[in-house]
């Protein structure tokens, strides 16, 4: 972490042509803001990010209202206000509207394809925190279109990539330090989704979880703020309602989990299968003729369009049709139907290269296939009292997190975004069944994979979180040293260490406090024959640093250093020797882990 | 600073401005976005607003128009652009039942409830569905329409609550839950001020619907004093003294009736037997001893008919489906006092009219219980003989 102090020196040093060519009161107010501009750049670094956060956030939450008015608006232009437009728009639309995300993909912004999640890990693990600002106006203005136009894709993805883009754009105009401009992608990332989401926590964990993998203090403040001025710039315009209103419920047993742990094995299977097919479709279409990409949009939209002449709920982010979901307004057999169709057209719409977000038609499916799977098991046992709404909103959970495959950030999502915390149960029973089983079956996760196809090989967060770290308690010899007590005669720990040949010879003086004495030294003195020469005279070195045994092996090897061996000591009482490390074991023991 | 190998346009660009400058200009920039964002926000919710209130406005349009499938999409429409609007969420709710999707409705309803939930017009709503869905939802269905009358009306409490409580005393008609329905009929009519003509006229036929008689002539006598050429009055009246028995208070309501009124075949019937009964009625009023004895003599020959024609025809049924005893002992004894019974006798001793009745009235018992119920001037002779049996209600 740097805790560098920039010089707010450098603006003085140049001429100012503002205080040179301009009147009076221009050079005051300009005076003014040097003053306050100086005071704001002669804060730490630290401090100036968190300042900086509060700004991403802001302009990610104004940049979310806008790309989410665009969108409607693209909508309603193009679509009409109905539920149900009429036949040939339904076809047409969604097909021009394909056709011209193609050429602008194409032709005018190619940065624009591809995930935004990916986008912006690439920003922190290959490009430096830089995101071309192309790409944000490109995602922002294809994506209103796509989406507006029917594709069956969402705009929190899109909105994540604005923010990190906008982020990114600020860290490098203000000349952040490397290492900042490379964190400010995520903390933009963060606020753009919790402006998409209205919802702060999930998309702080999300990013976490996701793009950044630890929770790092020195970004953690960062990303916290800048997801808190979204969502509050967000809400002052679009109000603060909870993205889907969900109906009230109780869960009367705890036998009732068992019907979730059901929709989370059903919805795990579901998750699996999608991701599967997008798996195995993305790099065969990837490799029909170029010339193809032109017309592979408007063909999704074609057939989306198809769809959406009986079912138009598919078209689109389908927030209202989650709505209608979650207040039972479907049957079973529509909701089973809705889930189908919508997998479909979003694989349609993602693997013709729309650029869009999986987040809103992965709580479509997962509502529809909760909502259907709590009808039937009603069928079957009425006296459950979770109502079809409750399984509708667990189900949103249960894709997140089979498909997603971010299992915390699906269960706050979805309290988020209902505002309703009378499921957390269930949805943490469910989300982890569909959690393991879409785990178990699919080794790589979704947006990894995506980073994958498209040749590049971005940190796995998922397997960094599920990485056992390798401890000192791995490495350790518990006899491999000879501990002395700090008032041993000199001649006796000479007869002690014969016994063991090579072993370091250590003595604790201090509480706390280890010393590593010389063999040769010790067996000197035990010659020169005094009887009560202590063993502490014989010139120790130290303090030894000391590991504890939880401690990781880098740690290890860190605090080895030059050191022939370093004690490894109980947490409880640093006095009590629990063992020894040397620099040839800790080799071994990562040796003998790659060999595993 | 960032890798200038990676992004050297972005490096080369970082040269030209100061850090004052760009700040400065992203400040200046952030208070640009949020004039635009405001005004491109307050442009959308008005568009919004609008457009929630057109297809509300249409949908309004369609559902007082009789199509409530066309109400329906309207309304979803609506909540498109408005879907936290609980008038809108209630309205289409109605058009959900309004198109028989009951659960739909109830789903919305439910979810409305909780958030209001003295509200009467939720609860009426609810009712209704509870109501459509038979008698095993009836109490549900009580539930909902007692919260209803109870429950909190914006208008016109008074009148909603009675307009609600008389819908609910015909759905309790309807499925011949006539204990509940006398006690709200009751209510009903208790609470129906004196000055609304219609509204008691509504809870004297209710009252006449709950067979509850005395209370139904009530109600209408009352009525006919304010307006005593009423033909619903009328009606109302004469009905509820044919059912007390009171046939010449009927009859002459009946005759006091528009012809059209009278096209009703049920009062064209009850007229043709009150009057039948006041014609062949030896007891009423007023009669002279030639009178009754005339009277007396034609229900003997008319119920000796009936007897004899009942018992020829119950001869053709097979043997042993009837007990001989009742008609055939009836018929013999009144052919025994055939002889005392003559006009001239009963002119003669007016006393044995009150012996030879019960006769006609027993010839007529039975022959109505083995051979059904008796038509025309026999009905009549029938209804004479219950009404001295005594109907109270």
């Amino acid at each position: 972490m740097s805790f560098t102090t920039l010089p707010p020196a450098a603006p003085d040093t140049k001429p100012d042509p503002i205080s040179q060519s301009s009147s009076r009161p221009v050079r005051n107010l300009w005076a003014t803001w040097r003053s306050w501009s100086n005071r704001i750049f002669a804060l730490r670094e630290d401090q100036l990010f968190l300042f900086l956060a509060v700004l991403i956030g802001i302009f990610s939450g104004l940049a979310v209202v806008c790309f989410r008015m665009a969108i409607e608006w693209v909508h309603l232009v193009s679509l009409g206000s109905s539920m149900f437009p009429p036949v040939p728009r339904v076809l047409i639309v969604p097909t021009a509207g394909g056709l011209v995300v193609a050429l602008m993909v194409i032709y005018v912004f190619p940065g624009a394809r591809g995930s935004g999640v990916n986008q912006t890990k690439a920003a922190v693990y290959v490009s430096n925190g830089y995101i071309p600002f192309n790409a944000v106006v490109g995602k922002f203005l294809i994506c209103a279109l796509g989406i507006g136009t029917g594709q069956s894709l969402g705009p929190e993805d899109p909105s994540l990539q604005i923010g990190a883009g906008i982020a990114s754009l600020m860290g490098r105009r203000l000349n952040l330090s490397q290492e900042k401009v490379r964190l400010i992608a995520p903390v933009g990332a963060a606020a753009g989704l919790a402006a998409a989401f209205n919802a702060p926590i999930s998309s702080v964990i999300f990013v976490i979880e996701e793009v950044i993998g630890t929770w790092s203090a020195g970004v953690l403040g960062a990303i916290v703020l800048a997801a808190v001025s979204a969502v509050v710039t967000m809400r002052s315009f679009m109000g603060p309602e909870s993205l889907f209103r969900v109906p009230p419920f109780r869960i009367a047993s705890a036998g009732e989990l068992l019907a979730y742990v059901v929709l989370g094995i059903i919805g795990g299977g579901a998750s699996l299968l999608f991701l599967k097919w997008l798996a195995y479709a993305r790099p065969r279409i990837q490799k029909w003729p170029s010339w193809t990409q032109y017309f592979q949009p408007a063909a999704a939209g074609l057939m989306i369009g198809f769809i959406g002449i009986r079912l138009p709920q598919v078209m689109g982010a389908g927030y209202s049709a989650i709505d209608q979901a979650l207040h039972g307004q479907f049957s079973w057999k529509l909701l089973l139907v809705l889930a189908a169709l919508k997998i479909f057209a979003t694989g349609l719409s993602f693997l013709s290269g729309v650029p869009g977000g999986m987040f809103a038609p992965t709580l479509f499916i997962g509502a529809m296939l909760g909502g259907a799977v709590g009808s039937i098991e009603h069928h079957f046992f009425p006296s459950l009292t979770g109502t079809v709404g409750t399984y509708a909103l667990v189900g949103m959970g249960v894709f997140f997190a089979g498909f997603l495959r971010t299992p915390i950030t699906s269960v706050f999502m979805v309290i988020e975004v209902s505002g309703s915390y009378t499921a957390i149960l269930p949805i943490m029973v469910a989300n982890l069944v569909a959690y393991l089983i879409s785990r178990t079956y699919q080794k790589v996760p979704l947006f990894d994979l995506l980073a994958r196809q498209d040749g590049m090989i971005l940190p796995s967060i998922e397997e960094q979180r599920e990485q056992v770290p390798l401890t000192v308690e791995v490495a350790m010899k518990t006899d491999g040293a000879v501990v002395a007590l700090p008032d041993e005669l000199a001649r006796d720990l000479a007869r002690r260490a014969e016994a063991k040949k090579d072993a370091p010879i250590l003595v604790r003086t201090n509480p706390g406090q280890w010393l590593l004495l010389d063999r040769e030294e010790i067996r000197q003195l035990a010659a020169d024959g005094a009887m009560n020469t202590k063993a502490v005279e014989a010139k120790p070195k130290g303090p030894l640093p000391v590991l504890f045994r939880d401690q990781s092996l880098e740690d290890a090897l860190h605090a080895v250093g030059d050191w022939p061996a370093v004690p490894v000591v109980s947490r409880a009482d640093l006095s009590k020797f629990e063992g020894i490390v040397t620099l040839a074991d800790i080799l071994r023991a990562f040796r003998n882990a790659s060999l595993e | 600073m960032a890798s200038s190998t990676s992004i050297p346009s972005d490096a080369s660009s970082r040269k030209k401005y100061s850090r004052e400058i760009v700040l400065l200009t992203t400040l200046l920039l952030l208070l640009l976005s949020v004039v635009f964002t405001a005004f491109a926000a307050r442009m959308y919710h008005k568009k919004y607003h609008v457009l929630a209130d057109e297809w509300f406005a249409r949908g309004e349009q369609d559902f007082h128009s009789g199509n409530a499938r066309a109400a329906l999409g309207d309304y979803r429409n609506a909540l498109l652009y408005s879907p936290g609007n609980t008038n809108f969420q209630f309205h289409l709710a109605q058009a959900l039942a309004g198109t028989g999707r009951d659960d739909e409705a109830r789903a919305y309803l439910t979810i409305l409830l909780s958030d209001s939930p003295g509200s009467g017009q939720i609860n009426l709503e609810l009712a209704r569905i509870a109501g459509h869905a038979g008698p095993k939802a009836m109490p549900e269905a009580l539930r909902y329409y007692h919260a209803a009358i109870y429950g909190v009306w914006d208008t016109d409490p008074i009148a909603m609550r009675w307009r609600i409580r008389k819908e609910f005393c015909e759905y309790l008609l309807n499925n011949d839950a006539m204990n509940q329905a006398e006690a709200e009929i009751i209510a009903l009519a208790d609470n129906t001020s004196g000055e609304d003509i219609p509204g008691q006229k509504i809870a004297g036929n209710l009252l006449l619907r709950a067979r509850m008689w005395s209370r139904a002539l009530q109600e209408f006598q009352t009525l006919l004093s304010h307006d005593p050429r009423d033909p619903d009055v009328l009606a109302g009246v004469a009905t509820a003294a044919f059912e007390l028995g009171q046939y010449s208070k009927a009859d002459e309501c009946l005759n006091r009736l528009p012809r059209e009124k009278l096209s009703a075949p049920d009062l064209a019937r009850m007229r043709e037997v009150s009057k039948a009964i006041v014609s062949l009625n030896p007891f009423a009023p007023g009669l002279s001893t030639d009178q009754k004895a005339k009277r007396t003599a034609t229900a003997m020959a008319l119920a000796q008919a009936r007897a004899t024609a009942c018992e020829r025809q119950s001869d053709g049924a097979p043997s042993g489906s009837h007990p001989t005893s009742g008609l055939e002992s009836a018929l013999a004894r009144s052919k025994q006092n055939e002889g005392d019974w003559t006009e001239r006798n009963l002119r003669r001793h007016p006393e044995r009219v009150e012996k030879a009745m019960p006769s006609v009235f027993e010839m007529e018992d039975a022959a109505a219980e083995r051979c059904g119920e008796p038509q025309g001037a026999d009905y009549a002779l029938w209804l004479i003989s219950r009404s001295r049996g005594g109907n109270t209600r």
